[in-house]
């Protein structure tokens, strides 16, 4: 009997585990953890704009942009032939309600081209109340997720005042969040109770010693009567009518169905792209540990019109400005922007058709915070990331760089 | 049973001690079948079960009967053979779906907010319960293995059909054709779920047309009977006396 006992207990724990062992994920804070060639060389998120810090439930946010599907993608990660514009939540905190690649609603996998840049909007609905990190996301078919900058919004108010209404194609508005939901509890209930009724029908008798001697015995026969026949017939028989019946109900309840929409979406239009005015060529550059800096030595050749001057450099969602020359006004999260964080050994006006060999040096605390140093232990070490070059009114050209990195130690 | 037939002292006594086995007995199997069945549920359909944007004609209703006909077989096997009890596969499904509905309430719903009206899992339990009585009518496992299993393939997208087909109702939803379903899984943000793997209106059958459903559950059924075959013998082998007659 203690044997018994004990045996209870072990098999509810498994039961338990069982049930707990999968959950959907509720973080979304692989940013830092995902590797930096992930981070610097695929999709780069700019021109970030987020239209509130703090919604009230039922409220939307918008987040809009740019990305740019880098040129030198990795060759360890599978091109972006099928990728999701998804965003990064603790689960459902929000509701997606829109999100749009160059003006096109895209509800599913789409295929980018890489090279290009790509206009997107996300309209979220505020569902939870809390303060959720919100992150851009692109998710790549035999890539993972990209995950972009994160952003702070605080939800105001209650989840039991959200609404999500829908009007359907046959005319009926229907509010998401408990649509069929009584429907399903029904049926799930009805077949659950039918299914114990014919395990309470025969567990009422002896189920396990004295049937288990008896079929020792050879007597299996005698423990299946006639009137268990009758009733495993009227079993069989009425979950066939019901079944039948209950699906005939609902076909002339839901006249008109449709199925599952599925399948990559192709044809994603590009944003329109000034060629980049500015030719960089990148010397050499150096990560030194020490100091979290990264120094680069770039010859800038303008072939432009109008002289400019160098004022961000952009790598993995960390944003390194050169005060002087550019500052953000957008609210950018502020973990990711190094407002001076950008030095500029000459950055006087870049005049048309001047070429100039200049150090730069990018540091910041976000290279230890966002383990972007880590680039040096990977396998191909490179680094890439954007240069946003101004001119005196402010018109921005960019100019993408790719290079070796090697660390220095001292 | 020397020791047990000392134990007790009377015939009243041995029937309650023979009562109290059978709870325990039920209780026992019931969260083993419970915790073991449910594992093995989430890693073979895993997502198909979880959301009803993955419940679709093709895919989720081949796949589900295929790879939960499994212990249903075997439990079968071992219920009918030992002790004559016609509701191995009832018993199966009933524990299975109570651990996916604690599983879909507390942390689906409870601690990751998605709504249950998506995460949902299937009805199974027309499906069991016709394998079940046709055990007990036809007391042949072989019978069992080619009708029932096909009846318990067939049955599924009927079956499920009512609580389904609401999430198929057509929507245009700025300016494209979602059902409501589709919009379930793009309103509640996966993060960790990507729209692409989502494996739904794949494969072979398009030729089909409007009607592939019933083709999808014709051929999940046959293939239910395969397996039901292959795990009828895991039930043989997990059932043996062997160790009982040698002590
Ligand atoms: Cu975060």
């Amino acid at each position: 009997m203690k044997l018994l006992k004990n045996w209870s207990m072990v098999s509810l724990l498994a039961a338990v585990a069982a049930t707990s062992v999968y959950a959907p994920t509720a973080t979304a804070h692989g940013e830092k953890s995902q590797a930096a060639f992930m981070r610097m060389r695929t999709i780069h998120w700019y021109d970030l704009k987020w239209s509130k810090e703090v919604v009230k439930v039922n409220d939307t946010v918008e987040i809009s942009g740019k990305f740019h599907v880098f040129e030198g993608w990795p060759q360890t990660v599978d091109a972006p032939d099928s990728a999701f514009l998804n965003i990064g939540i603790p689960g459902p905190v929000f509701i997606r309600k829109e999100s749009y690649i160059g003006g096109q609603l895209v509800p599913r996998s789409v295929r980018l081209e890489i090279g290009k840049t790509y206009d997107f909007r996300v309209v979220l609905k505020a569902r939870r109340p809390g303060d959720w990190h919100v992150h851009t996301m692109m998710n790549v078919q035999g890539g993972g997720p990209i995950i972009g900058p994160g952003k702070w919004i605080t939800i105001e108010g209650s989840m039991s005042e959200f609404k999500n209404p829908l009007t359907t194609l046959t005319g009926q508005t229907i509010d998401l969040e408990n649509y069929n939901l009584e429907n399903t509890y029904f049926w799930h209930a009805f077949w659950y109770v039918f299914g114990l009724a014919w395990m309470v029908y025969w567990c009422r008798r002896p189920v396990f010693l004295p049937r288990f001697l008896l079929v020792n015995a050879g007597r299996a026969d005698e423990l299946v009567s006639g009137t268990d026949r009758k009733v495993g017939m009227a079993f069989a028989a009425a979950t066939m009518v019901i079944v039948v019946f209950a699906m005939s109900t609902a076909n002339s309840k839901y006249p008109i169905t449709i199925p599952l929409q599925a399948g990559t979406m192709r044809g994603m239009k590009p944003a329109a792209e000034e060629k980049s005015v500015v030719a960089v060529k990148v010397e050499d550059a150096t990560y030194r540990v020490p100091g979290r800096a990264m120094r680069m030595k770039l010859t800038m050749t303008n072939n432009g019109d109008k002289a400019v001057r160098l004022g961000e450099f952009y790598t993995a969602s960390v944003r390194f400005l050169n005060a002087d020359a550019y500052k953000d006004t957008t609210g950018y999260p502020e973990d990711l922007l190094a407002e001076d964080g950008l030095e500029v050994s000459d950055n006087s006006p870049l005049a048309p058709g001047e070429t100039r060999t200049v150090e730069v040096q990018a540091s910041d605390a976000a290279w230890e915070v966002y383990r972007l140093a880590d680039i040096i232990y990977d396998p191909d070490s490179r680094f890439a990331g954007l240069l946003f070059f101004f001119d005196a009114d402010g018109k921005r050209t960019i100019t993408q760089i790719d290079a070796p990195l090697i660390p220095s130690f001292m | 049973m020397s020791s047990l037939n000392s134990a007790v002292r009377s015939h009243a006594e041995a029937v309650s001690v023979s009562r109290t086995i059978d709870y325990i007995g039920l209780f026992v199997f019931f969260f083993v079948v419970c915790g073991s069945y449910h594992i093995h549920a989430m890693l073979t359909m895993g997502d198909w079960d979880f959301w009803s944007d993955w419940k679709d004609r093709r895919l989720w209703v081949t796949v589900t009967p295929i790879v939960l006909v499994t212990f249903p077989a075997a439990v079968q096997y071992f219920l009918w053979e030992r002790f004559r009890q016609p509701w191995g596969a009832t018993v199966c499904v009933l524990s299975l779906l109570f651990g996916e509905w604690i599983n879909r309430y507390f942390n689906f719903w409870g601690w990751t907010y998605f709504p249950v009206n998506f995460v949902f899992p299937a009805i199974l339990v027309p499906g069991a319960i016709l394998l079940d009585t046709i055990l007990l009518l036809s007391a042949s496992y072989l019978f069992t293995a080619i009708i029932g299993a096909m009846a318990w393939g067939l049955i599924f997208y009927p079956g499920n059909w009512p609580i389904i087909a609401p999430l198929h109702v057509p929507v245009e939803y700025n300016g494209m054709l979602m059902s409501i379903a589709d919009i379930q899984g793009y309103n509640y943000v996966r993060t960790g779920t990507p729209e692409y793997i989502r494996m739904v209106e794949k494969g072979t059958l398009r030729t089909f047309g409007k009607d592939v459903a019933p083709v999808s559950a014709f051929f999940s059924a046959f293939m239910s009977t395969l397996i039901y075959f292959m795990w009828h013998f895991v039930g043989r082998w997990f059932a043996t006396v062997r160790f009982i007659k040698q002590s």
